[in-house]
């Protein structure tokens, strides 16, 4: 109880409006091995870019979604100073991500009603789809509430393909605006660079302007 | 006669080449040492106003200023002033109307569309002063100190004074009205200050202080003695004015935007040790470019000589706008402390323009006192009387930028830096707006509605546009980086909520339901009640300056006068009011019982709660916080109410609200309404603070649940005593139609409207007469018949007699 009201201040003492970040990552079998760890890994260092950012660390809220046989909360949305780096993912069973996906918008729904419940100001969410493979379960009602929210410019998408094996067309339905992207190997160091100074540069702009992503910045990650 | 006053005879004022005027307040003039001089002044010039066809000019808005005040109603006035008052402005008006008739006094001139007598005089001086040697004859010190400033200034005979018993004009030395402009400002600071100022007293203010300086320099007077240790608001000397080149002369008001802007060709830019030439108003030379400090969105700053920095745009922004706006600052000579503005232009090897020299900022970007906690760690000794004096100097330099009409455009968090001795730098003077060159950036937070949706280096800002920025800078000063528009139930759109100008902070005996949850109503509660009013004004869509915007100086009146209040434990009795973060309502009155929370330990954390019942205090035994997660959110309303605002119902916590729609669907009131309707009648505030469970509930139930019900229908039907006819000033709609008209969305109306037959309350008829003359005139014939409840005991035996008036007015 103690420290659901130690989140509650955070939320409502500090005025700087929030990006909401949500992490839907794949954690089935075949991310066993050397990807889950190198994906640990650039989770942590993600949130590590995020603090240090002095925009970024007032700005991003951010959760972890994972999808394997079925959908589950890794940890809900907090501050970046509330939130502890994770040890470890497991990889197993099978790929839920129609499950995963509607989870993720799920609970940016709810943090967004907490927003405005709460007054605080808000820049519409961000989703980070991983997998690397296919999904074992309906993606269809997922597929259309996403496309949905980023045709009314209410979410902001990224699909990312880890490893040849990773269904690219798939996750081009989950993308209408631009092409999903393949990891380059295992780059994911690289890509939560990229993605914490995309964070960092909406934190500094203000809710409502479109902000231009650094595409060149992909080179270093993504194979397009 | 002392030497401060010149006696003069009217007839001088009554020849040709002159004008005499007189004021309102002289046909109001209480003073039984000059009473029957008015009758004097016209035995005594008459034949000479007839002769040189040259009546008295008594403007039309100085009767219509009179006719308001004859047609209050003395039976409902308490003070024997205001009824002697009320007899007063009758007799003038028949005066001045057989006057009229006669040819001694001329009433056509002037029009309503000026709201104060005072800008009209100043008007018709400035407009005639070529033509004519004036004397207006008025008891208001502040327009004397303004028509004597105009006639310093066109170098003309315009004077100002009043009718002695006898009939002559009684004209004031300069130092004398130096003197009284000074006891004048001194009650209505002091006012200010009390709490007790109304708008008048804080506008006074805000114009009387700079209007004295400027009346101080223009006709070379004594200054005031200053008090040793009485720093707030001395009109001798304002901080910003010391130290300013004196020299330098403003832009431009009126440029048309210049074409756009074009990116300009250069061979290459220069880094980290590269020679660069430099350029200011009346030296140049080279040097090598120092270390680079720092990159932004337009280009690298780097280390120049000692004191300065020198920025070196990107090749986007090499552009022939930055290029001659940078020029003209170099060459204004406009120099003050933390105004970062160019002074020397800095050209690359080949001879082509990249950038500027200009002084160095210091201190850390406004940011960091928008965020509260990192405010508590890097300013712990900081109180809200720092803050205050950052919003000070902050307006210091927007005003005088502004007197050179510069217009900031960008102004945001990060264009500002604050020193730890709060000065306040303002950065990027290249994107500024001068001289017809747009500001060709913008925040969205910062902007006005009007320019929302415009691009910003297309279109000049106008100076509304302007102080709405400067309005939110200050308010996120005070409120630590909260938004003004900020409330609950948005989807985060900013453009939105700015458009809708619905300023959600408790006001008042406004609906408060949309407060953002924390501690933010607790800081808005102790905000110093002059602030709070330019606030509210000027960010709801229903306040009286969301359109007509506060300026710098105005802003600067009601800082300093809150400064000096904070420093004064007599009116600021309340020792959380200084904090940068209250925790919990204002104290109701200096008797208030105030403690440190047992608990948690905080100072000042507990505040008693006055009960009406038992005519005392009930001091809580735990703060806010520490009562529980359950209450929090939920202020004890009665205290809040002690705050001069009235009681605030749950705002935050779910289960609040909850239970009150809970209620609400009980007594069948629709639950949208339900806070807004309890919350206004305080009753709520029974649950909230014994808060817990149903039984308490229950208990409200049992005990007020009927009176609840029956308050509510009487509400609904009666007059709402704050909302004022615009024309007649009197109550004029109930509480259920203005909630109508709040629910419908459409602006509740600000005056009566016709009642049957287009007839209107006495007193209240519409200022348009031309194409209605005919129904105005049937109106003030219909009073007789009977009308609504309210207007019937309005009628006055006065009627009648008004009946000629009103035929000439709108004829």
């Amino acid at each position: 109880m103690a420290a659901f009201n130690i989140g509650a201040d955070d939320l409502v003492d500090n005025p700087t409006p929030r990006v909401p970040v949500s992490l839907c990552l794949d954690t089935s079998g075949s991310m066993g091995g050397s990807p889950i760890e190198e994906l640990v890994r650039g989770v942590n260092l993600f949130y590590d870019a995020i603090d240090e950012d002095d925009d970024a660390h007032d700005s991003a809220e951010i959760n972890i979604v994972e999808f394997n046989s079925s959908a589950g909360l890794v940890h809900d949305f907090a501050s970046i100073e509330r939130l502890e780096r994770i040890s470890s993912l497991t990889a197993s069973g099978a790929t839920a991500m129609g499950a995963g996906v509607n989870l993720a918008l799920d609970t940016l729904d709810r943090r967004k009603a907490t927003y405005s419940g709460s007054g605080v100001l808000y820049y519409q969410p961000w989703l980070v789809l991983m997998t690397d493979g296919g999904p074992t379960d309906n993606i269809d009602l997922a597929v259309r509430r996403v496309v949905d929210l980023v045709e009314a410019k209410k979410l902001t998408v990224f699909p990312i393909g880890i490893g040849s094996g990773a269904d690219m067309n798939t996750l081009a339905r989950f993308s209408p605006n631009r092409p999903p992207l393949r990891l380059d190997g295992l780059k994911f160091k690289e890509f939560f660079e990229w993605l914490s100074k995309s964070v960092a540069r909406v934190s500094r702009s203000t809710p409502g302007d479109t902000v231009k992503l650094d595409l060149e910045g992909l080179a270093g990650w993504a194979e397009l | 006669m002392s030497l401060d006053v010149q006696l003069l005879d009217p007839v001088e004022f009554l020849q040709p080449n002159r004008r005499l005027l007189i004021d309102t307040n002289i046909f109001m003039d209480p003073d039984a040492r000059r009473a029957g001089g008015l009758k004097r002044l016209f035995e005594r010039g008459q034949d000479a106003i007839l002769e040189n066809s040259n009546p008295i000019v008594v403007p039309t808005k100085v009767i219509g200023e009179l006719t308001k005040q004859s047609r209050r109603d003395p039976s409902r006035e308490a003070e024997e002033r205001t009824k002697v008052a009320i007899k007063k402005a009758g007799i003038a008006l028949s005066f001045l109307e057989d006057a009229s008739k006669v040819g001694l006094v001329r009433k056509d001139l002037g029009d309503d569309s000026n709201p104060y007598a005072d800008d009209l005089f100043l008007r018709i001086f400035e407009r005639f002063a070529p033509a004519y040697e004036m004397c207006l004859l008025t008891r208001d010190i502040t327009i004397k100190l303004r028509i004597r400033l105009l006639a310093h200034r066109l170098d003309k005979r315009l004077l100002t004074g009043v009718v002695t018993k006898d009939g002559d004009l009684e004209i004031e030395s300069d130092q004398s009205l130096f003197d009284r402009g000074l006891r004048k400002y001194a009650l209505r600071t002091s006012n200010v200050a009390e709490g007790n100022g109304n708008f008048k007293d804080r506008s006074e203010v805000a114009s009387l202080e700079p209007l004295l300086e400027q009346f101080r320099q223009a006709l070379d007077l004594k200054a005031p003695e200053a008090k040793a240790g009485d720093r707030p608001a001395k009109p001798s000397a304002p901080r910003g004015s010391s130290g300013r080149a004196p020299t330098a002369q403003p832009f431009s008001s009126t440029s048309k935007i210049k074409p756009r802007d074009a990116v300009l060709a250069f061979a290459s830019l220069p880094t980290e040790g590269d020679r660069v030439s430099w350029e200011s108003a009346s030296k140049s030379g080279t040097f090598l470019l120092g270390s680079l400090l720092g990159e932004g969105g337009e280009g690298s700053v780097y280390q120049g000589d000692r004191n300065t920095v020198v920025k070196i745009f990107d090749k986007e922004h090499v552009t022939r706008h930055r290029k001659e706006k940078v020029e003209l600052l170099v060459r204004s000579g406009i120099q003050a402390k933390g105004l970062c503005i160019p002074s020397a232009m800095v050209c690359n090897a080949a001879g082509e323009f990249v950038g500027y020299v200009m002084p160095k900022a210091t201190g850390r970007e406004a940011r960091t006192i928008f965020n509260i906690r990192k405010l508590e760690k890097d300013f712990p000794t900081w109180n809200k009387s720092d803050l205050v004096d950052i919003c000070i100097s902050f307006l210091e330099q927007v005003q005088h930028l502004h007197s050179m009409n510069i217009i900031l455009g960008d102004i945001n968090p990060k264009n500002l830096m604050i020193d730890d001795r709060k000065n306040v730098f303002i950065i990027d003077a290249d994107s500024w707006q001068l001289e017809g060159y747009p500001c060709p950036v913008g925040t969205p937070m910062y902007t006005s509605p009007a320019m929302l949706g415009k691009t910003y280096a297309d279109d000049l800002r106008s100076m509304e546009d302007e102080l709405f920025a400067v309005g939110t800078m200050l308010f996120q000063i005070v409120m630590t980086g909260q938004f003004p528009y900020m409330r609950t139930g948005t989807d985060g759109d900013m453009v939105q909520l700015i458009k809708e100008g619905n300023f959600a902070f408790q006001y008042e005996n406004r609906n408060n339901k949309d407060q953002p949850d924390g501690d933010w109503k607790f800081i808005w509660s102790h905000i110093h009640k002059p602030v709070k009013d330019l606030f509210w004004h000027t960010f709801h869509k229903e306040g009286k300056r969301y359109r007509k915007r506060p300026t710098a100086v105005e802003w600067l009146g009601v800082f300093k006068a809150y400064k000096a209040y904070l420093g004064n434990e007599q009116f600021s009795f309340d020792p959380m009011s200084n904090s940068v973060r209250p925790i919990r309502p204002k104290a109701f009155k200096p008797d208030t019982p105030i403690r440190d929370c047992p608990t948690c330990g905080r100072k000042h954390a507990i505040a008693g709660i006055w009960n009406d019942e038992s005519q005392d205090y009930f001091v809580p035994s735990a703060c806010n916080k520490c009562r529980g997660s359950s209450v929090r959110g939920a202020i004890p309303a009665r205290s809040a109410r002690a705050g001069l605002d009235p009681p605030q119902p749950a705002t935050a916590t779910s289960t609040g609200k909850t239970r009150v729609s809970a209620l609400a669907k009980q007594y069948g009131i629709a639950s949208k309404d339900a806070l807004e309707k309890l919350s206004a009648l305080g009753e709520f505030a029974k649950t909230a603070s014994s808060s817990v469970g149903p039984d308490a509930v229950r208990r409200f139930e049992t005990a007020y649940g009927a009176e609840l019900r029956s308050a509510l229908r009487q509400r609904t039907k009666a007059l709402d005593p704050s909302r004022r006819c615009a024309r007649c000033r009197n109550p004029f709609i109930t509480y259920g139609n203005v909630e109508w008209h709040q629910r419908a969305g459409k602006p509740v109306p600000t005056t009566h409207k016709p009642g049957p037959g287009g007839t209107y309350p006495p007193g209240c008829f519409p200022p348009s007469p031309s194409p209605r003359g005919s129904t105005t005139t049937t109106s003030t014939t219909s009073d007789n018949k009977p009308k609504k409840k309210a207007t019937k005991q309005q009628q006055t035996t006065t009627t009648k007699k008004k009946k000629g008036f009103w035929s000439w007015l709108f004829d």
